[in-house]
């Protein structure tokens, strides 16, 4: 899952980018709004976390351009929690805002929610065959037994479960898991593939020649 | 409950504008009723006097005519005038007419019986008419002479009075009342008494009718105005009435609501502009509160989210010393920005309760202007930025600490917001009664429409929070100048540069 931050105060910027990184989800970050705005038209984040109050461009102006052209679930941060606020966030096109100051776990679960929503699936289980991928609290349990997987294994089955039933390319793949940070060695998707079939069984996730992967 | 009632009652204009109007209807209805009941009853009683006048007349003239079984020239014939004496008999004058000065016939005695009222005369008492006129008239030796059939049964005599003189017309004494009867008497020579009464029963009966007349139209032009009254009361209270529902509003929080002014001419219509204005400005003053709250708070949120946010994602997990330190360090950022903000939200909340004494010191803002530019050097060096101070020795009074606060916010704003390579020029003068001192810049510039905001608090010109001055420092220094007497003047062009100047007036120190 990759996200885009965009926040201005650079202390809270890069604590929020280190968590959501510890997290599993490939982040990228923009320091205001005008970089946010270009990297969110350009990237198909899983999530945009958008800070409101920012010099040149702020959230509200950001969101409404973003809309435009893109669907990307939008998680506003205001420091207001007036309703009124909420409201014009809501009406703009946010998908869902969290006031400052703000607990990580809180920004973590409407982040999950935001993707899942976003995918379709209103459970936090998915279960495929005899696999029960717990979303919340990324788990995942393979014939009874809890599977121990790395961050990166478990953000590459998560987007396959979240995607279940379509061919996911490895270009998507790639846009999804590594952020603009990450050196893309073009093997290092068909280790973590390997390794999920290792874990969980090789009929788990089919290759589809010249397309990429799927989970029936 | 009545008690409660009763000073509502006297608590409310309305109430009591009724009562007042009420009184003065009833006193003015009850004088002209009085008034006019009078007139009406003085009317009847003259009417009535006048009646008896009349027949007093009459029944004297009867008496004068010679009783008819004795010749003109009889035995008993005496002067008219003659000294009265109780063994005479009763003897009459006989003027034709009462009030002649003509030599009275001769007189002859009279007994019981003897007395016929002339017929012409005879039709002013209804002798069967027990309401109507009647007569008594005694003898001097008070015996009665004659009395009408329809005279009241004991008619006292009344006393007997002084005989009018020779040359002394004989008139009757004023109507007396007594009971129901109104009753003149006329003592005529040489010493008979005529009583003629009348009883006043249907009369007294028509003023009774009269009066309760008068009282019922009374009552209802009193019920009528009454009315009139109060519907002209509450029409001069309705504005009062709107005035004090809005005020209740406004007073239960809805500090939006104004009074409906129809005529603003008024005086309550002026009394409801001045009001209004009055809670605009409230409304005014409550909403930048309001706002000065918010955006305290709004600027609260941004370190404490940094706080949280890093403590939280240290927490996670082991760190290294090196992770940690960042933290912390981060964590220092964050709660001195807020420390700062405290502060200057505590000065500003001085300021405004005018708690912060000014020291009212001579001393050189030049100076003072100097040694703020040689402070400031090393950060307008790390931005490259060039200061030029050319000013000169500028005497004035006021607290040179806090001046000099003001001038280094100018300062540190005139760096912050320049360009590369920029130049912050601070120059003064003094002029008539005044020391100006001004602090001019290469940057940015500001947008005229933000001009006047500029010292507003929380006021950036950025929006940004980054920059870690939470945009109180104007507003400090325009609260440090305004308690000098003086002012913050702003001229400001894009793309060119921006120029504050600070005006102080010449105080006597």
């Amino acid at each position: 899952m990759r996200i885009l931050v965009v926040e201005d105060e650079p202390d809270l910027l890069r604590s929020i980018a280190q968590a959501l990184r510890e997290e599993g989800y490939a982040v990228d970050t923009a320091a205001n709004g005008e970089d946010g705005l270009f990297n969110a038209e350009n990237t198909n984040y899983d999530a945009v976390v958008l800070d409101v109050m920012m010099p040149k461009l702020d959230g509200w102006e950001v969101l409404s351009r973003l809309r435009k052209t893109k669907k990307t679930p939008v998680l506003m941060l205001t420091a207001r929690d007036q309703s009124r606020d909420r409201v014009k966030g809501l009406d703009t096109g946010a998908d869902d805002y969290v006031v400052k100051p703000f607990d990580l776990e809180e920004l973590f679960a409407r982040l999950r929610a935001l993707i899942r929503r976003s995918a379709n699936q209103t459970r936090s289980v998915i279960e495929i065959g005899n696999v029960k991928i717990d979303i919340a609290a990324r788990t995942v349990v393979h014939a009874g037994e809890a599977v121990p997987l790395t961050a990166r294994e478990y953000a590459l089955l998560e987007y396959l479960a979240l995607h279940r039933g379509e061919v996911v390319t490895r270009t998507t793949l790639y846009e999804h898991l590594f952020d603009e940070d990450d050196s893309t060695l073009s093997n290092l998707l068909d280790v973590h593939v390997s390794n999920l079939r290792k874990k969980l069984g090789a009929e788990f996730i089919t290759t589809r020649r010249g397309h990429g992967y799927c989970i029936e | 409950m009545l008690d409660v009632l009763i000073v509502k009652i006297f608590n409310s204009i309305r109430w009591r504008l009724q009562i007042w109007y009420g009184l003065i209807l009833v006193t003015v209805l009850a004088g002209f009723g009085f008034t006019a009941y009078q007139l009406e009853r003085g009317r009847q009683f003259r009417r009535i006097d006048d009646e008896l006048q009349r027949r007093v007349s009459a029944v004297a003239s009867a008496l004068r005519q010679p009783p008819r079984n004795r010749g003109p020239n009889g035995p008993e014939d005496r002067p008219f005038d003659g000294p009265p004496s109780e063994d005479q008999p009763p003897g009459r004058p006989g003027p034709e007419q009462p009030f002649s000065d003509r030599p009275p016939p001769r007189q002859f005695g009279r007994g019981p019986g003897e007395f016929h009222l002339q017929p012409q005369h005879a039709a002013l008492f209804d002798e069967s008419d027990t309401n109507g006129f009647y007569y008594v008239v005694w003898l001097r030796n008070d015996q009665e002479l004659a009395r009408s059939t329809n005279a009241p049964a004991h008619v006292p005599q009344p006393a007997r009075t002084r005989a009018p003189l020779r040359g002394e017309a004989p008139g009757p004494q004023s109507p007396q009342q007594r009971n129901q009867f109104r009753e003149s008497v006329m003592a005529m020579p040489p010493g008979d008494m005529i009583l003629v009464g009348h009883s006043i029963q249907p009369e007294m009966t028509e003023l009774h009718r009269t009066a309760w007349k008068l009282a019922g139209v009374g009552g209802i032009i009193l019920l009528l105005g009454l009315a009139g009254g109060w519907w002209l009361a509450s029409r001069a209270i309705r504005p009062i009435e709107d005035i004090s529902a809005t005020a209740v509003k406004i007073s239960a929080g809805d500090l939006s609501q104004r009074i409906n002014i129809g005529e603003t001419e008024s005086e309550l219509g002026r009394l409801a502009s001045v009001l209004n204005s009055t809670f605009a400005r409230l409304d005014a003053a409550f909403a930048q509160q309001q706002q000065f709250t918010s955006d305290a708070a709004h600027e609260l949120r941004t370190p404490v989210s940094v706080m949280l946010t890093q403590t939280q994602t240290a927490l996670n997990r082991e760190r290294s010393a090196e992770q940690y330190r960042e933290t912390v360090e981060s964590c220092q950022r964050a709660a001195q920005r807020m420390r700062r903000l405290i502060e200057s939200l505590l000065e500003l909340a001085h300021l405004d309760a005018g708690q912060q004494q000014m020291k009212q010191m001579r001393f050189d803002l030049g100076q003072t202007a100097r040694d703020c530019a040689e402070l400031l050097k090393p950060l307008a060096d790390e931005r490259g930025v060039k200061i030029i101070c050319d000013v000169p020795s500028l005497d004035c009074v006021g607290d040179p600490e806090r001046l000099a606060q003001v001038i280094n916010n100018f300062l540190t704003n005139a760096i912050h917001y320049n360009t590369e390579d920029g130049q912050v020029r601070i120059s003064g003068t003094s002029e008539n009664g005044a020391t100006l001192l001004t602090v001019s810049d290469t940057g940015m510039g500001i947008a005229a429409e933000d001009l006047p905001r500029v010292s507003d608090r929380f006021y950036r010109a950025d929006a940004s929070r980054s920059s870690g001055n939470a945009g109180l420092g104007l507003a400090i220094s325009k609260a440090i100048v305004e308690a000098h007497g003086g002012t913050i003047e702003v001229a400001s062009e894009l793309g060119v540069g921006t120029a504050f100047t600070l005006r102080l007036p010449n105080r006597e120190g």
